[in-house]
């Protein structure tokens, strides 16, 4: 069957209409639902969007469990004996996507409405390990490699006591990508849009914490959230690039992180029964070689600010209306690249907004309406002219919107339908790459069946 | 980044976590039950009880020391805890039964504190 754009209207329509007929209660069981008997919505709005809960069990090392142990303790602390706190069930979850994407426009010399079985696939330590040491930790299948490799990673230890007669959880945390350790939905790695086609073009110019650096690095870090409304946390980073020798030659990476990287955080939060708002700022500085660890470097600072509000809704059997934004300002000192031949000019900016409203009928239903922007300085270098994926006029201005449906029939299955509209890409509405395609070319519907267990 | 921090400080703030890492869980001298109060119930009903925690405004925790809790029996808050009710979940394959009876007792002592 050709897959026309009636035919893949008809799909949508036909997935509206299953989403419009679905009931409210849900009950899901992965590997967190196993180790504290609650099921997945205390936790989510739906997944990956945390609830109060959820940011709380994640601040806390992932280790609230309900279900029983292994345990051998020495109370008396009579003996030189160690204690041991192992979970009965091993925490193992799998994640399995299947998609499928058609763009507006064929990509040259590319089949169009591309069908994935899998996309990928995850696999999830993500539980207890021991007293006070969690981790949500992520490997994934791809088609296109053809291989397991090392995705989203958050090992954690935590605790918890008093300051200023307030309490303070606090703990530390190992992970390969900035901001994956966040608590929020509105900074980038847990950032709409949840799940994205690995088919469609993507914008040239992208701030390094924008997941640039997503599985790339590994990170060491703080953090500590105070009397539950002031989140500070810290994470220096190194480059460590996977399927790269080790130690790192630098060789073939973009990007090698020359000493440390550090990012930092801070949030404050309120809660209260109906209402949940979060507003912070974020960012990191890194110095880096393109394909080498010596030599010149680039130097890049970014700045971020956010936001997040949940709202709760009693009228309306407690729906939840969100609004979620970040900014990012990165300022970027290209010498290496500058001097390589590959900027026209050393010293760069980028802008990127991205914001989103998303409504949440019960937990088996959610729409979200997302809008994103990114501006920079031109440079026909930097950004230089490319079939589909290059500028024509060095300009890195992309902007456009994403329109998301998600239903969950039970709270482990997700069918979602998501459309992306670009109005300018790379630098231009018309003939943006100079190969004659059109920002609108790249608009792509995105259909996903998720299966979580 | 001057390479005296990256040599010496990294290493040294790593180890001390680690260090950290592997003492005792609570150095602080605690009760027995308020130790399971604080490892089970906190996250919900808040140190004092009161469930004013982030999570358990949003959860709807209930104030231990309300009247509502309190009028409670002893068998009934047994069962609340060890089976779950609403959205607490229940703790019975976690918590032996005399962690049980030493929480109602605890909870018992929140409206004294």
């Amino acid at each position: 069957m050709k897959l026309t754009r009636p035919i893949v209207c008809l799909m949508a329509a036909g997935a509206v209409i299953l989403i419009l007929s679905a009931s409210r209660d849900t009950r899901a069981v992965p590997s967190y639902s196993r180790q504290t008997g609650l099921p997945c919505a205390t936790c989510h709005f739906a997944p990956p969007e945390l609830t109060p809960f959820g940011r709380k069990f994640k601040l806390d090392g992932y280790v609230f469990r309900t279900k029983p142990e292994i345990t051998t303790e020495d109370k008396d602390k009579k003996t030189h004996d160690s204690a041991l706190h192992l979970l009965e069930a091993f925490p193992l979850s799998v994640v399995f996507d299947t998609s499928f994407t058609s763009t507006s426009a064929p990509q040259p010399l590319t089949q169009n409405g591309n069908f994935q079985f899998p996309q990928d696939i995850s696999l999830f330590l993500a539980g207890e390990w021991a007293d006070h040491l969690g981790s949500f930790a992520q490997v994934t299948y791809t088609v296109q490699g053809n291989h397991f490799s090392w995705d989203n990673t958050d090992v954690r230890y935590a605790n918890s006591h008093d300051l200023f007669g307030k309490p303070v959880a606090y703990g530390i945390t190992f992970n390969n990508n900035p901001t994956v350790e966040d608590l929020w939905n509105s900074t980038p790695a847990w950032g709409f849009p949840f799940t994205a086609s690995n088919v469609t073009p993507s914008p040239l110019a992208k701030a390094v914490i924008n997941g640039t650096l997503a599985q790339d690095v590994a990170g060491f870090g703080g953090y500590g959230m105070w009397n539950e409304h002031l989140y500070i946390g810290g994470t220096i980073y190194r480059s460590q690039h996977l399927t790269g020798t080790e130690p790192n030659p630098g060789t073939g990476s973009p990007f090698n992180i020359r000493g440390l990287a550090p990012y930092w955080r801070i949030a404050w939060q309120t809660v209260t029964k109906n209402n949940s708002l979060e507003v912070g700022t974020y960012g990191m500085h890194m110095k880096s070689s393109p394909n080498a660890i010596t030599g010149p470097m680039n130097g890049y600072t970014d700045w971020a600010f956010d936001f997040q509000y949940d709202r709760t809704i009693p009228q309306f059997k407690n729906d939840v209306l969100s609004f979620r934004g970040t900014y990012i300002r990165e300022n970027s000192s290209l010498g290496a690249t500058f001097g390589a031949g590959l900027a026209s000019l050393i010293g760069h900016h980028l802008n990127t907004v991205q914001g989103n409203v998303e409504y949440h009928y019960g937990t088996k239903l959610s729409g979200t309406a997302g809008l994103f922007d990114i501006t920079g300085t031109t440079d026909p270098l930097l950004y230089a002219p490319a079939s589909v994926l290059g500028s024509a006029n060095g300009d890195p201005h992309t902007n456009g919107y994403i329109l998301n449906v998600s239903w969950w029939p039970q709270q482990n299955v997700d069918l979602a339908v998501q459309y992306t509209g670009y109005r300018r890409f790379n630098g231009g509405e018309t003939n943006y790459d100079g190969a004659g395609r059109s920002a609108g070319g790249n608009n792509a519907v995105f259909l996903l069946a998720r299966f979580v267990f | 980044m001057p390479r005296i921090l990256f040599h010496l400080v990294v290493p040294a703030a790593i180890s001390v976590c680690l260090v950290a890492l592997a003492l005792p869980a609570g150095i602080h001298a605690q009760s027995d039950v308020a130790k399971v109060y604080k490892k089970n119930c906190v996250l919900c009903h808040a140190a004092d009880g009161s469930g004013n925690s982030s999570s358990g405004k949003a959860l709807g925790a209930k104030d231990l020391a309300s009247s509502e809790v309190q009028k409670k029996t002893d068998e009934e808050l047994t069962e609340v805890i060890a089976k779950g009710k609403g959205k607490m979940p229940a703790f019975s394959a976690k918590l032996k039964p005399e962690d049980i009876t030493q929480l109602v007792a605890y909870i018992r002592a929140i409206p004294k504190k």
